[in-house]
């Protein structure tokens, strides 16, 4: 057994993340999960908000002792039940010139005005065994752009986001299977700065004191093997009998990551008053993960020459700050953390820049997060924000992996009546590359602003997390030419000073399990 | 509760003083922005040149090992400029002064499955070349060298670019390779290439079964995977700038040599035209201008007309005097052993240097390398009359605006490069052959050059055997030949009459067999630019034999003092020799063997 996998398994357990119920916490929103990373990778689906987790913090509280409960009860005929949930967002748009809208986001984490679609398809079986045992069986399918009826190909991508089963016994959460499985994020950005966790694992979680539950604390452990050559890869081999060739598996090295986090509540309990209002609430998080990989050998199938990849570690230490009014989604969260070796790759991402040994020494990412809502009356205002430094491991002192970037959006709208509304958007992005800018012979920069606006239609009512919305969509992006630098000289975005992107678009969200 | 949450603070404010180390702008060291362009060289001729081909030195920087292939030496192997700034200490440890570097603009990356690594197949004469790295990496290098009091010289083509374009010959828009004629009498069979079909005096003409239809059109190639697009900048990227005569079929022929596609099908530039010309000159000032080189090795001068380089080199001078650039050496390659030829290109202000290919065929090839084999070993009297023939080929005083040293002495000396088999593979081995050629090069006049490789006794024949990947020597610093190199280096650099001094011949020989002279050479270093300075350099190339300063009649006369002492600075044990009181030196010298003899008062402790 490899170092890596001995640590995972010796690690195996892990939990349930954590749940605040809505209106005790700020509301999840949405998307790209594959953050925090340098964007080798597709950025993966995205998805939204808020629904609530079964394991929010009022059913821990009110869980029952799990010593007084049967553990091998059968459902009762009525306890069990299906349930189906959804996020999803479907844009169209034109750049005005002719052509399909595109985002021009150049951070890792721009704002999400002008994103792609996508959606999410969740069915879950939810059982209650006895009062303190519930399970409940979730199924999520992501569906990747484009859509049929916009390329006429009726194959569609899709991703299992969500295979998983958990179980509830008292304080006590158990889950095993292939998940999502995060935190808090920041919806401007559709990004989850400080936990974002897609493996195939399991985890352990309890909630302490039995009573109140104000600590959570939880433990993960999954794998992920991507099928690329830096994990994965297979090679021609003589069949045993007989003429011809099969594929065996050359190299084959998942991922372990194993994370803990602590989440501690600020509330309103028995006996103990710490705001005016019950609703309302702090909560403190520490979290943490370990990265490791093990060593492996890669063919070139060109030359017919191995490489030998040696093993890998990485950690992440992080934490967040969470105050919520408990008034109309209004919250406001601050986020920070740092990460070194394998853990600054988001495990979607591999690393494809390296230290000469070709581990990922070095490497080192170090972000500072903001995220929040305020809503009275007729007014709301939406911001997010964030300060990333990547540094790769690579040797040489300027290369495209180390860059200092960051954002800020402010979403500034107006509740028209109870199921109107228009959102104002400006945005600023900044990335600053130790590579030489040609004309400058200073480091390369590149900004954008961003200016959008989106009346809509709330049909759920007033306010900046209801949902299902019907927007009309119009963002203009001023571009500097350190942003033109960035892509490739026939690329029209390499030459094109201002993008729009005018477009109508729907967003939705509703019982869905993701969102912890 | 509260305690745990006053921990879980205390842990999340170390988390984030852990992480500060990395929070900060990212910046450029100040070693990769532009330099303030400044004179490092005083005389070319105190410099040892080490010829390095990038792609082979040393892999400082595994990212940008883009589609390597370990071991075959017709594919990039990973080297980069960051590997050569980590091993400037081997470079200094083996007492060269300044580093030949291969091209450093972009290539056309691979042909017919063979790979630009070399640099000669250039594309983009604006941009670095990314498998050796950004133009920061290469600053630093430079400027790295520069702390060490070492020069760079950078490597330029005007002759050609790469494969950039195909001709059009049947007009049917794409690149074609096919077969022509039945075989039948009148009808011969041809293999036509559009991307390098052979010379033609008017041009490569179009045809068709009806006939000719004139000129083919010149088509730029646009494959980006291999970085096969149309050339940069301006001009190049036109076929204007190009001759169009297909490739060299005769380089004997002066109108194919100058004209014709260079061997590879690089397309032959139309240098005559002031605008390819201008372009030319700006393109590789600017790389001096952005990186501080400190000299041109120029490929292929000979296949450029020659009234091209005077306006060149002094369109250069020029513009890099203005800078603040002066004794900026420019060294042609004409790969050719007629003296005359490479002596022409020193001629009329043009280059500052050539390398001197007639004595790397006539000596280093015909007498050092046959030192076994009487039958085909050349006569030191060879050298000598090669080395007479200097005044007369080559230029004699020194360009105005150039190096401030005549290009008669000031000739790049080399033993092989690139374009030739390595001198092991040549001499089967002789390593002894080796070390005696070595000698020979840090003790002549002239600028010495030594190609990489040659301190770990690579033996590899043809391109690319000849370019063996250094790295894997684990850059040894204790074989025999680099100590021999290092030790030969301290010395040159210590006797400036082994720099400076002028040359007199002080033995030849035509005998090459059992003779008691066979095979010995002597020349003396003194006077010139070296004032008093004296050395005395003796050689038996002979390798089966031990021989002497004399025909067994008449000894060697020197211009040391009679009755002086000089010493062996080569030897160990700094072995003493009189002068005779006639002025004469009878010298036995084992077989492949040499003395670097200097006056006692002279020598320099310590070395």
């Amino acid at each position: 057994m490899t170092r890596a996998t001995l640590v995972g398994w010796i690690c195996a357990v892990s939990l349930a993340a954590p749940a605040v119920a809505r209106g005790d916490a700020p509301p999840a929103a949405a998307t790209p999960e594959v953050a925090a990373s340098p964007p080798l990778l597709p950025p993966p689906p995205a998805q939204a908000a808020p629904p609530q987790l079964p394991a929010t913090a009022s059913a821990m509280t009110t869980a029952t002792d799990p010593s007084t409960e049967s553990l091998a009860s059968t459902p009762a005929a009525d306890a069990g039940r299906f349930e189906f949930g959804s996020y999803g967002r479907v844009n169209i748009a034109s750049d005005g010139r002719g052509g399909t809208g595109r985002q021009t986001n150049i951070v890792a984490h721009g704002t999400r005005i002008d994103e792609g679609s996508y959606a999410e398809l969740e069915l879950r079986r939810e059982d209650t065994f006895t009062d303190a045992i519930q399970t409940k069986i979730v199924a999520t399918l992501g569906l990747f752009p484009p859509f049929f009826h916009f390329s006429g190909d009726a194959t569609q991508a899709i991703g299992v986001r969500n295979l998983y089963a958990q179980a509830q016994y008292g304080a006590w959460t158990l889950w095993g299977g292939s998940r999502m499985y995060r935190g808090d994020d920041i919806y401007l950005l559709d990004w989850w700065p400080l936990d974002n966790q897609n493996t195939v694992g399991g985890g352990v979680g309890v909630k302490l004191p039995k009573e109140t539950g104000d600590t959570v604390i939880a433990l993960h452990v999954g794998m992920q093997r991507l099928d690329n050559p830096y994990q994965y890869e297979t090679i021609p081999s003589p069949t045993p009998f007989g003429l011809g060739a099969t594929n065996v598996v050359q190299l084959d090295r998942p991922r372990t990551v194993e994370t803990l986090k602590i989440t501690h509540l600020f509330r309103n309990a028995e006996g103990r008053r710490l705001f005016p209002s019950d609703k309302e609430g702090f909560k403190a998080i520490l979290y943490g993960e370990l990265h490791e990989i093990s060593a492996g050998v890669q063919r070139d199938t060109s030359t017919n020459l191995d490489k030998a990849l040696p093993s890998d570690t990485g950690f992440l230490l992080g934490g967040e700050l969470a105050y919520w009014t408990g008034k109309r989604d209004t919250f406001v969260q601050i986020f920070a953390r740092h990460a070194r070796g394998l853990a600054a790759y988001d495990p979607l991402s591999s690393p494809q820049t390296f230290a000469n040994d070709l581990t990922t020494n070095g490497s080192t990412e170090t972000l500072f997060a903001i995220g929040g809502n305020w809503e009275k009356g007729w007014f709301g205002l939406l911001v997010g924000g964030y300060l990333r430094f990547f540094r790769d491991g690579d040797p040489s002192a300027t290369t495209t992996q180390k860059y200092d970037e960051g954002t800020l959006v402010a979403r500034p709208q107006l509740y028209i009546g109870e199921h109107w509304g228009v959102a104002l958007e400006g945005s600023y992005q900044t990335k600053r590359f130790a590579l030489l800018d040609p004309n400058t012979d200073a480091p390369l920069t590149a900004s954008i602003w961003k200016a959008g606006i989106i009346p809509y239609f709330s049909p759920a009512g007033r306010g900046s997390y209801q949902r299902p919305q019907f927007r009309m969509l119009y963002a203009v992006t001023a571009r500097d030419s350190g942003a033109r630098a960035l892509y490739p000289p026939d690329d029209v975005f390499a030459q094109r000073k201002v993008e729009q992107f005018i477009g109508l678009g729907v967003e939705w969200w509703f019982n869905s399990s993701s969102y912890p | 509760m509260h305690g745990l949450s006053r921990s879980v603070f205390v842990l999340l404010l170390a988390a984030l003083a852990a992480a500060s180390p990395e929070v900060g702008c990212v910046s450029v060291p100040a070693d990769s922005t532009k330099p303030t362009l400044a004179t490092h060289v005083q005389d070319w001729r105190d410099e040892i040149i080490y010829q390095l081909i990038v792609d082979r030195f040393a892999d400082g920087d595994v990212n940008n090992d883009f589609n390597v292939a370990p071991g075959a030496l017709g594919k990039y192997q990973g080297g980069d400029w960051k590997g050569v700034e980590d091993h400037l200490d081997y470079l200094q440890a083996l007492g060269v002064t300044a580093l030949w570097i291969s091209p450093v603009v972009q290539n056309v990356d691979s042909d017919a499955d063979v790979d630009g690594y070399h640099g000669y197949w250039q594309q983009d004469l604006t941009k670095t070349n990314p498998h050796f790295g950004d133009l920061a990496a290469l600053r630093s290098m430079v400027a790295h060298a520069h702390d060490r009091g070492m020069k760079v010289v950078l490597d330029i083509v005007c002759n050609h670019m790469g494969q950039v374009f195909f001709y059009d010959i049947n007009r049917n828009g794409q690149p074609d390779k096919y077969v022509n004629g039945s075989g039948a009498p009148g009808d011969p069979v041809q293999v036509v290439s559009e991307y390098d079909p052979p010379w033609q005096p008017g041009g490569v003409l179009a045809f068709s079964q009806e006939g000719s239809s004139g000129r083919a059109p010149i088509v730029f190639l646009n494959d980006p995977s291999i970085n096969r697009i149309p050339p940069q900048p301006g001009i190049l990227g036109t076929a204007g700038a190009y001759h169009g005569m297909g490739h060299i079929m005769d380089f004997n022929d002066i109108a194919q040599r100058t004209l014709g596609d260079f061997t590879g099908g690089l397309k032959d530039l139309a240098t005559e035209l002031p605008e390819v010309r201008a372009t030319l000159v700006d393109a590789f000032a600017q790389w001096v201008e952005k990186v501080d080189f400190d000299g041109y090795r120029i490929d292929t001068v000979k296949h450029v007309e020659p009234d091209f380089w005077p306006v060149f080199a002094n369109a250069t001078r020029q513009r890099l005097a203005a800078g603040g650039k002066t004794n900026f050496l420019m060294f042609g390659e004409a790969f050719d052993g007629d003296d005359k030829l490479l002596g022409s290109y020193t001629q009329k202000d043009a280059l500052d240097s050539v390398f001197y290919f007639s004595q790397h065929f006539q000596v280093f090839g015909n007498v050092f390398e046959n030192a076994h084999d009487p039958k085909t070993q050349g006569s030191t009297a060879q050298i000598e009359a090669l080395w007479r023939e200097r005044p007369t080929n080559y230029a004699t005083a020194p360009i105005p605006g150039g190096i401030g040293v005549a290009p008669s002495k000031a000739l790049v000396n080399f033993i092989d490069n690139h374009d030739v088999p390595r001198f092991l593979f040549a001499s089967a081995g002789d390593v002894p052959a080796l070390q005696n050629a070595l000698t020979f090069l840090l003790a002549e006049d002239g600028i010495p050059c030594v190609f990489y490789g040659t301190e770990q006794e690579f033996h590899g024949g043809n391109d690319p055997a000849n370019r063996e990947v250094l790295w894997n020597t684990n850059f040894d610093t204790t074989g025999d030949t680099f100590t021999h190199i290092a030790k030969l280096a301290r010395i040159r650099k210590a006797y400036a009459a082994l720099r400076r001094g002028d040359t007199t011949v002080r033995w030849s020989t035509s005998h090459v067999g059992s003779e008691i002279d066979a095979s010995v050479f002597a020349f003396e270093r003194s006077g010139g630019d070296a004032g008093s300075a004296y050395a005395l350099v003796v050689f038996n190339t002979n390798a089966l034999q031990e021989s002497s300063t004399t025909d067994g009649t008449l000894a060697m006369k020197v211009g040391a003092r009679a009755g002086s002492t000089l010493v062996d600075v080569l030897n160990p044990g700094l072995v003493t020799h009189p002068v005779a009181g006639d002025g004469t030196m009878t010298l036995e010298l084992p077989k492949q063997s040499a003395m670097i003899l200097v006056p006692s008062d002279q020598v320099v402790s310590g070395i």
